[in-house]
């Protein structure tokens, strides 16, 4: 059962993460942190289909993080979800079309092996 | 210098804000033993609930406003560098034990942190770089 809920919090919060940057990238660079135009920021953040897409998922991938909790320890639990590091860069890759050089492949390696680490 | 303000902004609105929500959760009566409006009252009334929900909110709204410039594989592994401020905050400031292999975990997202931090942070609108 755990493994399922594992399955279900690295697919949600993978779709949650890259729905949200593909809709925000649509953008263009935020330049104005003045009020006006942070307002102008959360209304795109509430009004654009795949960023709303993005939030929603995250809420579900947060959600299924604790039912995951509830049938496994924190010490499986953080480790287990370090895979979606892997696929969130690959799909970055992919679908964001990012250049994803070996400089930064070996720093996602490295963050995903020390958040395994960090558990034990 | 911008996605250095995003990224603390990220981070430490986490971190701090998941740490103010803890220590909200230790002061409220148990869900179970009141009933769900006096929860909820004490709930909406309790300054650490209510600080800790604002910097949750600015992290992901720092999150959100960062993917306008930045890649989501630059953003990812540098922002993992919350996993490094918990456990030094942790370890100092709650007086936490840490264990020898959580030291060198996150000694190794470290490196991993400044790897990433060092390349360009928006690469989709160069031309001809992949591959």
């Amino acid at each position: 059962m755990r493994w399922v809920w594992v399955f279900v919090v690295v697919l949600s919060s993978t779709a949650g993460d890259v729905f949200s940057a593909k809709g925000m990238s649509e953008r263009g660079e935020i330049q104005d942190f003045r009020p006006g135009g942070i307002v102008r920021v959360f209304h795109y953040i509430a009004t654009h289909p795949m960023v709303i897409a993005g939030v929603i998922t995250n809420a579900a991938s947060f959600l299924s993080f604790l039912a995951l909790l509830s049938v496994a320890q924190l010490s499986f639990a953080v480790p287990a979800t370090a895979l979606s590091y892997i696929l969130k860069t690959l799909l970055a890759r992919l679908y964001l079309h990012e250049h994803v050089d070996r400089r930064r492949w070996l720093g996602v390696a490295l963050v995903s092996a020390g958040i395994v680490l960090i558990s034990f | 210098m911008k996605n250095a303000v995003f990224v603390a902004l990220i981070v430490l609105g986490n971190t701090f804000g998941n740490t103010f929500l803890a220590i909200s959760m230790s002061q409220l009566p148990g869900f179970f033993a009141v009933s769900l409006f006096s929860y909820v009252v004490a709930l909406l009334t309790n300054p650490w609930f209510l600080s800790g929900t604002f910097l949750i909110a600015l992290s992901m709204f720092a999150q959100l406003s960062m993917y306008t410039w930045a890649d989501l594989s630059y953003i990812l592994p540098v922002t993992a560098s919350g996993y490094v401020v918990t456990t030094v905050f942790g370890r100092f400031f709650l007086n936490e034990s840490v264990s020898i292999s959580r030291w060198i975990g996150v000694v190794i997202i470290a490196f991993g942190v400044v790897l990433v931090a060092e390349t360009r942070a928006d690469t989709k609108h160069l031309e001809g770089v992949n591959e």
